[in-house]
């Protein structure tokens, strides 16, 4: 090999317009090839076996009464849109790591094996296709969460507190205070009452005020899916409306030393009545 | 004749004056010099600080006990100051600023030429004998968290009772998770990024030679003060340690502050060594292009430690600040903040994982393609993804931070971007299920790994989905969901692909060959334990369990029961995967230079690898990915963009 | 980059052979990596500072009686890095024109002026009307003063190191890199000093005049 004479490199010309293959018999030959099909057909497989995890993780969820509340329902909602949009992309990839461990041959041993895989490069169409699905996924995760996200915040009173706003004059303040280790919940609408279990009526909506007295603790109504933190110094603020009867479970969610597991209490929501009398029984009454 | 001249043609090269014998001070030091002065001076430290620091043990109104926290304080410091003093580590800089410069005689020694395996204890500067005592170092960290994950699972498996008492069994919690979180941000980097990568990029070490002992023995100075904490009340507020529930904490609670300061500077030197000699000691013909995908990542692993590790640090200073001096960065009562920490902290707990996972994913990539016999697929993909990751993984942060009502409306945009890291998490996965694609494995213990591993990233990532979403996460966080999630990428993700790595580049660490079919079954225990602990962690999480309790519902006993038992089969799996390796490393058959058949360049030399690792540096003519016959598909065009073979 | 192992044309590094210029850009990257870590945990400090200071929790963040650091010493300081600062960088014209005895000049005022103002930095924090102790812009400005400190004793190890090697020969007109490294580094110092004096003395009061009082629910 010299200057002169330098080796000469293949290069594919692109073939004359009329001579190139469609783009669907393109499509088809790549179809007809054994191993893509048997890999699409895992993938359906695949698809049919995750899609039912959708309804498993609800079910999980469910066990201790939820969902509670409007924002527990969009949560839950939410884990089943996105179990079921991730499940192609998860399948295929699945699909994938199977069949090439049986699909095309395999050697063991302890000798390296003789070369013998097509040496792929690359594939421009199989990079496009794959971020572009990829993006796709992601956009529609990010455009879901985000109107998720001011729909739970609407449904936790967002920012206006709502004794400000003029159509929630039945809205419930409470006061959340976390210390080591117990929660305690006050009412300055009712009298200043001062209670270690929440109960509130159904339907009515409520507003917390959290805080903590020491550490950082972590307000968790988990049937009804609201947390907060409880910040020493700070004051922090989330709302809910229950919709469901029952006695559901609170729990704090951040580690706050000796009996954090013990920090529980829990949360009652009854009628109207029953609350009202409750309110009177602590020895408080309605200001508003 | 190449311009990087090799060592031993340095004979004609004026040398500055030798003083004293090859080695100087170094001659004289070794571990048992380290930790005798170590020691010495941190008993000196506590016996004379006793009397100044009072009075102890004295509660003020904000749970500080100032004067026994400073004196422990002092005392660890003093350790690690003894200790490196000691190992010769101080050498260095002032040679450096008296002007006695190393002559090749001193750096030879240093490079621990003509001393055997007493290197292996000394302050060595070969970045092979550093490699190994990462290498060691990693196995001890892992099975001294693996142990203690044993214990947290009897006490959460024990449901009718408390194992431990609760400020033990938060202690564990907390020691387990900092120490398997150091354990993985070394277990790749350490061992691969200074054994192989100087060899496999063709440079007869590393850039700072220097940097390659500090890094390793600072690391082992800042053990200690870790081990010892469970002795002094232990680390009693999970691996993240919040404010203000670290100023409650007893004195052990120092020890962390003082392993995180001190780790963070062998990372950040470590960082700037691997960097430096990646990007300017590539053999010649190593273009960008040509550089083997193992090094990308370790550079783009390297990039977010340097770049964030000094936040966490920083985080602990001022919260050891806060024990000490009583300052109020964290204190609410006078002016601190706890969403302060929270930032700091997150700054780098979030590039963090990427720093454990992202070297193991590169050496997958690498070791691939060798038991594939293919090329690897899109090497420009994988590059953008090892960038994107960096890139974006600096501005997700908040995620963590979701529910601590910091800045509500903060929800928005980072749920943006955790959502965007995942398209270039997604060239990871692409390139990687590319090059499995129509290859043929060859099912060795490494390639096994990679199968592990992708199925491992799958739930990981499809669970962090669920995590990254703002309204999911006020369900799931503090559950033990997260915990579940990040078990499946740290672990089953990190340390899976790092068996991997292992059981590739053993051949050519240690000279032997793995036992493969007791390393496998030991493997695949393990990963079979691990899906039943995990899976049914997500399941308790999912039903409302919180995490770091270590007594709960009665509804939540069953998928205890079932995590306690999968993790006693990961015991068992780990033991004997250590076993083959131990066993191997003593009486395993020897390997040849090249068991794999591999084209990269650390298995063009010898094993064992010579002290100067090549006898003549190799230039390099082509990429390391060229393998495979043409495809026997021709009709649909496959882009060739391999560049020809032409060299000039 | 293929110099020749000849002798003459440019000095060689004795542990490896290899021409001084391979190993001074190697070191080049190495400080500005350094630096970038740096930055980071010189930003660390400063959101620290500005984070507190924009929250005012407790309404304790200024020092008790409103007793705000006086800002002149802070300027002093940063007057003092800069100054040495230059001298290094003017130390360095010195060398690479050939004049040895006027980097030696130049890396022994500095080193002298770094000294001076480190007693400086030292007097200023333990002279300050609060202790760290009192309220978290007093913690917050006492770190941004002991970073600086460290800082200080950094470049003083750095300049006196300068002129010990320039006299032992190790530096020379034709393997001067060193010098420049030094001064890359004492250039960043004068920044993370500069940025810490702009917070401590322009953020003072804090914007916040309502925050809540510590367990509590009212202000």
């Amino acid at each position: 090999m010299s200057i002169d004479n330098p080796p000469t490199v293949e290069v594919d010309e692109p073939e004359e317009p009329t001579n190139r293959p469609r783009p669907d018999h393109e499509l088809r030959a790549w179809l007809s090839r054994g191993y893509v099909r048997k890999i699409l057909a895992l993938t359906i497989v695949f698809v049919l076996v995750i899609v039912p995890i959708a309804w498993l993780v609800i079910h999980f969820m469910n066990l201790s009464g939820a969902p509670a509340s409007a924002i527990m329902v969009e949560i839950e909602r939410t884990m089943f849109v996105f179990t079921l949009v991730s499940s192609p992309l998860m399948a295929i990839t699945l699909a994938i790591l199977v069949y090439s461990l049986v699909g095309w041959g395999r050697v063991s041993g302890d000798e390296p094996p003789m070369q013998e895989s097509p040496a792929i490069r690359t594939n421009g169409r199989a990079v496009v296709i794959w971020i572009a699905a990829t993006s796709i996924l992601a956009g529609f995760l990010v455009v879901w969460g985000l109107i998720e996200l001011a729909t739970i915040t609407a449904y936790a009173n967002g920012s206006t507190p709502p004794n400000q706003q003029p159509h929630a004059a039945r809205a419930i303040d409470i006061n959340v205070t976390g210390q080591q280790w117990l929660w305690t919940f006050q009412y300055p609408d009712q009298g200043n009452i001062q209670a270690s279990t929440l109960v509130v009526p159904v339907n009515v909506p409520l507003y917390f005020n959290v805080t903590s007295k020491d550490v950082v603790h972590d307000f968790w109504v988990v049937e009804l899916g609201v947390k907060i933190d409880a910040n020493p110094g700070a004051i922090t603020n989330t709302g809910v409306t229950p919709d469901k009867l029952g006695t559901f479970n609170i729990r704090c969610a951040e580690l706050c030393g000796l009996h954090h597991a013990y920090m529980e209490t829990q949360i009652k929501v009854v009628t109207q009545d029953q609350f009202d009398a409750w309110v009177r029984d602590m020895g408080g009454k309605r200001t508003v | 004749m190449s311009a990087t001249a090799v060592v031993h043609e340095t004979r004609d090269v004026p040398q500055p004056r030798q003083h004293g014998k090859p080695g100087g001070f170094l001659r004289h030091t070794s571990i048992v010099t380290g930790l005798v002065s170590g020691i010495v001076l941190a008993v000196v430290t506590y016996a004379i600080g006793s009397h100044f620091f009072v009075p102890w043990g004295t509660q003020n109104a904000d749970f500080t006990q100032v004067g026994l926290n400073a004196l422990i304080a002092a005392t660890y410091f003093a350790w690690v100051i003894g200790f490196m003093a000691g190992i010769g580590a101080l050498a260095g800089p002032i040679r450096w600023a008296l002007g006695h410069d190393l002559t090749h005689d001193d750096a030879e020694y240093m490079a621990g030429k003509g001393q055997g395996k007493w290197r292996y204890w000394k302050y060595t500067t070969d970045h092979k004998v550093v490699g190994i005592q990462y290498l060691v170092m990693s196995m001890v960290l892992l099975g001294f968290g693996g142990f203690l994950a044993m214990l947290i699972r009897t006490e959460l498996g024990a449901t009718w009772t408390e194992v431990f008492d609760p400020n033990f069994y938060n202690s564990i919690i907390g020691t387990h998770g900092i120490v398997m979180i150091i354990a993985l941000i070394i277990v790749v980097t350490g061992p691969f990024g200074n054994f192989i990568l100087p060899i496999m990029i063709g440079a007869r070490d590393m850039a700072f030679p220097r940097l390659n002992a500090l890094s390793f023995w600072l690391l082992f100075a800042a053990v200690p003060p870790l081990a010892s904490n469970l002795l002094l009340g232990g680390i009693r507020d999970g691996w993240t340690v919040y404010q203000p529930l670290g100023t409650q904490a007893p004195i052990g609670m120092v020890g962390y502050q003082v392993t995180i300061i001190i780790f963070a500077f062998s990372t950040g030197v470590a960082s700037v060594n691997l960097i430096t000699t990646s990007v300017t000691m590539r053999a010649r013909g190593m273009t960008w292009n040509r550089v083997p995908v193992f090094v990308i990542g370790v550079i783009a692993s390297s990039i977010m430690g340097l770049v964030w590790f000094p936040m966490f640090q920083y985080s602990q200073i001022l919260a050891l600040s806060d024990k000490v001096i009583n300052t109020s960065f964290y204190n609410p009562v006078h002016g601190g903040s706890v969403w302060l920490y929270e930032n700091l902290f997150w700054l780098l707990g979030h590039p963090e994982v990427y720093v454990v996972i992202i070297p193991g994913t590169a050496a997958l990539m690498e070791l691939m393609v060798v038991f594939l016999r293919k090329p690897l697929f899109s090497y420009k993909v994988a590059v953008a993804g090892f960038a994107g990751v960096v890139a974006i993984s600096s501005i997700v942060w908040v995620h963590h931070m979701y529910m601590t009502g910091w800045a509500p409306s903060s929800g928005y945009p980072f749920m943006l971007s955790t959502e965007l890291i995942s398209i270039p998490f997604g060239f990871l996965v692409l390139v990687m299920l590319g090059t499995l694609w129509r290859g043929k494995p060859w099912t060795r213990l490494p390639m096994m790994c990679v199968y592990a591993v992708i199925w491992d990233k799958v739930v990981g990532g499809i669970t962090g989905v669920y995590l990254s979403d703002v309204p999911v996460d006020q369900y799931m966080h503090g559950s033990m969901f997260v915990v579940a999630h990040f078990h499946y990428m740290l672990m089953g993700a990190g340390l899976f692909a790092a068996i991997g790595a292992t059981a590739y580049w053993f051949p050519k660490m240690t000279g032997r060959m793995l036992n493969e079919r007791v390393a496998s079954t030991g493997f695949w225990t393990a990963f079979f334990g691990f899906q039943l602990t995990f899976m049914s962690m997500f399941v308790a999480g999912l039903q409302g369990m919180p995490r770091r309790v270590l007594q709960f519902d009665n509804a939540f006993n069953i998928s205890n029961w079932l995590s306690t038992i999968g993790a006693y089969i990961i015991g068992i799996g780990m033991l004997i995967f250590l076993y083959a390796i131990i066993t191997s490393w003593r009486h395993g058959t020897i390997a040849s230079s090249n068991p794999w058949g591999g084209k990269t360049l650390e298995w063009q030399t010898e094993t064992p690898v010579p002290l100067e690792n090549f006898p003549v540096l190799p230039v390099v003519t082509g990429d390391p990915y060229d393998y495979g016959v043409p495809d026997p598909y021709g009709p649909i065009p496959v882009e060739d963009t391999r560049e020809p073979a032409v060299t000039r | 980059m293929t110099a020749p192992s000849v002798q003459g044309t440019e000095p060689l590094y004795p542990t490896t052979g290899e021409p001084v210029s391979v190993n001074a850009g190697r070191n080049r990257l190495g400080i500005w990596l350094c630096i970038v870590s740096d930055a980071t945990g010189t930003l660390a400090l400063l959101v620290a500072y500005s984070y507190l200071w924009s929250l005012n929790v407790n309404d304790a963040w200024a020092p008790p009686k409103n007793a705000w650091a006086s800002p002149l010493p802070f300027w002093l300081i940063v007057l003092g890095t800069l100054i040495a600062t230059l001298l290094m960088w003017w130390g360095l014209r010195s060398i690479s024109t050939g004049r040895r005895g006027g980097l030696i000049l130049a890396a022994g005022l500095s080193a002298l002026i770094v000294v001076l103002t480190l007693i400086g930095q030292i007097v200023q924090l333990s002279t300050f009307p609060f202790g760290p102790s009192d309220g978290a812009y007093a913690s917050a400005t006492f770190w941004l003063c002991l970073a600086a400190a460290f800082h200080l004793f950094t470049l003083f190890f750095l300049t006196t190191a300068i002129v010990g090697r320039t006299r032992a020969g190790r530096i020379a007109p034709d393997n001067h890199s060193h010098v420049r490294l030094v001064a890359m580094y004492m250039t960043w110092a004068t920044i993370a000093i500069f940025l810490g004096a702009l917070f401590a003395t322009t953020m003072t009061v804090s914007p916040n005049d309502n925050s809540p009082t510590f367990g509590t629910f009212s202000e």
